[in-house]
């Protein structure tokens, strides 16, 4: 190793234990991942890397000069990809520069969506446990939430307690198909009820899909393809989990006219552009053949596989996931206090990192048995991590 | 459905720029309009980029020797000490840079001086995080500072001033007194300042780029708001800074989390092979972007414009319409498109202080709508089109005839 990297690999240590005390817990997690030479199975992101052809496109864009501003809401050919993928995955029809606006990742979508389209005091109705994005997004906004709690083994929605939460009140509904932590997937008997409590009330439904491509037992579904629901319903992906990059930043949200125009003006003011040499990437991504997908899929049912038949061997109570690339368990077994005493446990004495649940509720109690982990990680790394775990975790 | 707009969505308006940009292309007008270069990114910037795509730098990712470099630029540049562990948030552009200061300072009702003319964005940002924006007009035609007009503006909810320097769309480059004055203001009445410094590598005529933070006193109330876009011609990559006291940087970098999370990876390894260019990147840069500047005044003074104020930095020309136009500034860019093929900006647009009736009659015309902005951040080639364009429209006199 030159000096310089490692100067590069002190300093970003440094960085990661000054970022300890700020922010959130993926960071320190990450840290202490580092610090302990633990497998990190915290954070969703892959330790492999995105598609050759992916990455290729986005090198020749660079190298023709696509490197200036281009329109705020995405380069047209990138709109339109996005519209022919979300036609052939739910059959609707949208216009490319109407009702497509490209985000600097879901992250910014849910932002944009929520400053442009929520006013102080308004009421949204959130599942728990959720992405902890998405209540500090609707803190800063001001919105006022109202959570339901999905159980364990199959978090199933409520509907009969949505029904007495909902009210002509409520502003939004926020969803999150695939889901993450639980990997629950909504099911359409769920979307229905949903959809006919929204359109009753006149509410709207933000929702966040970006693992759709990673539903491995069942179909997906986009609510917003359900009779009545595109005209109140803002969609949300990205880029990211789908292709193995995400770093880089290219999401976006579909949404009808009336309320595209909204989460772009917000859009214009907190980022204005993404990154353009990466639009003309996205758009050759996002038109994949069909293998490109299947195989995905194939992969990350192996790698699930993997990882939950390890962890029952373990000894975990384990919630099988229908999607997405995370799998919630029970730590209970273990006889630790909550869930942050195991995960702190779990990467100092065993090596393995895994996020507590806690933080995926309002009311850290009621996650404090579930922990987290993550397989977006080559098998090997998945293997080892639960080699360790059968090793050194006791009940 | 407009109904479900949120109340601070409803207020602002899509950005004029923007649009004449779209009927530029329509048309297939030269585009003067729009802030970004025609010409290429510098190679080595654009191979370390592509390097870092072939070496997986694509995921999640925060690249602490940008940080690292930006703590040795601003020693340099500005002779002052950060930390670049706690002082700097890498974020999604200057824009957003500028969008996470405002979320993480100003309250509802927080006021905040902005000088006029000014670039479009501050005031958006300010209305969505519910603060008041505050114009303090800069006097033409040299866009002076007047202290009398600064000190009028303040009130118990003035919070900060923003100050962008070197200037859009004047080119204005603030003069130490002035900064002086700003400082002072901000010192003795505990404002915060946040600053828009995209410009700083091009000032001309060996002016010297001077930061606000540079000032006693200024660095613990300064937010600097920066980005790669303008000094390396890449402004679609989206690789901006905010530098800060720790406590504000801290707050920036949880908004930024809250906005995009990451700056675009592969981008973050280039922006540190940016910044690492050598002098002569830098002396090089302000010298084109000068003559570009010479080059533009003389087309545009030689064909009638009134350019009583040659801009010291960015790449911006602020020119005023002839006495002998009577058209508004709006229609003579319509018809600039129309008849020459060309598209620049109206300077209303920039304006938002309303005069008095004593001070419309005392000033000839309205200033407000005499004003075109030019941006000559363009090859030579095209600006070179630009004067034969513009030299078919030409009437005897050797002026535009755009009446």
């Amino acid at each position: 190793m030159s000096t310089a990297s490692t100067t590069e690999n002190e300093s970003n240590t440094q960085h990661q234990e000054k970022s300890n005390s700020e922010g959130r817990i993926f960071n320190q997690m990450t840290f202490l991942a580092m610090k302990h030479g633990a497998i990190d199975l915290g954070r969703g992101f892959p330790n492999f890397d995105g598609p050759e052809f992916v990455k290729e496109a986005a090198i020749q864009a660079i190298r023709d000069g696509k490197n200036q501003y281009a329109r705020g809401c995405g380069v047209p050919d990138l709109n339109i990809a996005i519209a022919e993928r979300f036609k052939k995955d739910t059959g609707l029809v949208v216009d490319p520069d109407e009702a497509v606006t490209v985000t600097t990742g879901c992250t910014e979508a849910i932002t944009a969506t929520i400053l442009g389209l929520i006013n102080p005091g308004d009421e949204v109705i959130l599942f728990a446990p959720f992405f902890d994005h998405y209540n500090t997004a609707l803190s800063k906004a001001g919105a006022k939430l109202k959570t339901i709690t999905l159980h364990p083994p199959d978090f199933p929605v409520p509907i009969e307690e949505l029904k007495c939460t909902i009210s002509k009140n409520t502003r939004v509904i926020l969803i999150n198909t695939p889901h993450n932590p639980t990997g629950k997937m909504f099911t359409r008997e769920e979307l229905n009820s949903i959809a006919s409590l929204c359109i009753e009330n006149d509410v709207l439904v933000f929702s966040d899909e970006v693992y759709d491509k990673l539903a491995l037992d069942m179909e997906h579904i986009s609510i917003a393809s359900l009779p009545g629901m595109f005209e109140r319903t803002v969609t949300m992906n990205s880029l990211g989990k789908t292709f193995s990059l995400t770093g880089w930043k290219i999401g976006w949200a579909i949404a009808p006219p009336h309320l595209t125009w909204g989460l772009r003006r917000a859009h214009s003011l907190i980022t204005c552009s993404t990154c353009i040499p990466l639009h003309w990437a996205a758009a050759a991504a996002l038109r994949a053949p069909d293998s490109f997908f299947a195989e995905l899929k194939r992969d990350y049912i192996a790698k699930r596989d993997i990882l939950m038949k390890g962890l029952k061997e373990v000894g975990f109570k384990v919630f099988p996931p229908s999607g997405t690339f995370f799998v919630s368990v029970d730590h209970t077994p273990f006889g630790l206090e909550n869930d942050i005493a195991f995960v702190d446990y779990l990467v100092k004495e065993v090596g393995v990192v895994a996020i507590p649940c806690s933080i995926f509720y309002m009311n850290p109690e009621d996650g404090k048995n579930l922990v987290r982990f993550a397989f977006c990680k080559d098998e090997e790394t998945l293997r080892a991590a639960v080699e360790r775990m059968k090793d050194k975790l006791r009940k | 459905m407009e109904g479900k707009l949120s109340h601070a969505a409803k207020k602002l308006t899509s950005s004029p720029i923007q649009e004449l940009s779209h009927l530029a292309q329509r048309t297939n007008a030269i585009n003067l309009a729009e802030g970004f270069p025609d010409f290429a990114a510098p190679p080595h910037i654009k191979n370390a980029a592509v390097s870092a795509i072939h070496s997986d730098f694509n995921q999640y990712r925060h690249v602490q020797g940008i940080c690292d470099q930006l703590t040795k630029m601003v020693k340099e540049m500005h002779g002052l000490d950060i930390d670049p562990l706690m002082d700097i948030a890498i974020c999604c552009g200057q824009t957003e840079a500028f969008a996470a200061a405002i979320f993480a300072t100003i309250d509802p009702g927080d006021e905040v001086i902005l000088f006029d003319p000014s670039y479009e964005t501050y005031k958006g940002c300010v209305t969505m995080a519910r603060g008041v924006p505050v114009y303090v007009p800069l006097d033409p035609p040299l866009w002076t500072l007047d202290p009398s007009k600064l000190l009028r503006s303040f009130t118990e909810r003035t919070k900060a001033i923003v100050l962008n320097s070197p200037h859009n769309p004047t080119g204005k480059v603030f003069t130490k007194e002035e900064l002086e004055i700003i400082a002072g203001v901000c010192c003795t009445r505990n404002y915060l300042a946040i600053t828009d410094e995209v410009y700083e590598h091009m000032t001309f005529d060996n002016q010297k780029h001077i930061s606000l933070v540079s000032f006693p006193g200024m660095q613990e109330r300064t937010i600097i708001t920066s980005s790669l876009s303008k000094t390396f011609s890449v402004t679609g990559w989206r690789v901006g800074w905010a530098i800060a006291p720790a406590i504000l940087a801290s707050a920036i970098r949880n908004i930024h989390v809250i906005i995009t999370d990451s700056a675009p990876a592969p981008f973050q390894e280039a922006a540190l092979t940016a910044l690492r260019s050598p002098h002569q990147y830098f002396e090089s840069l302000r010298r084109d972007y000068q003559s570009k500047r010479d080059y533009i005044i003389r087309l545009l003074g030689g064909v009638g414009f009134k350019i009583q104020f040659i801009p010291q930095g960015s790449f911006f020309l602020f020119a005023e319409l002839p006495d002998s136009c009577h058209l508004s500034d709006v229609e003579f860019v319509k018809k600039l498109i129309l008849e020459a093929g060309v598209v620049a900006v109206p300077g209303q647009g920039f304006f938002h202080t309303k005069l008095s009736s004593n001070e419309v009659s005392s000033v000839s015309c309205c200033y407000q709508k005499r004003y075109i902005r030019f941006a000559f951040c363009k090859s030579d080639a095209t600006l070179a089109a630009v004067s034969e364009r513009l030299g078919k429209l030409l009437d005897a006199a050797g002026h535009l005839a755009l009446q």
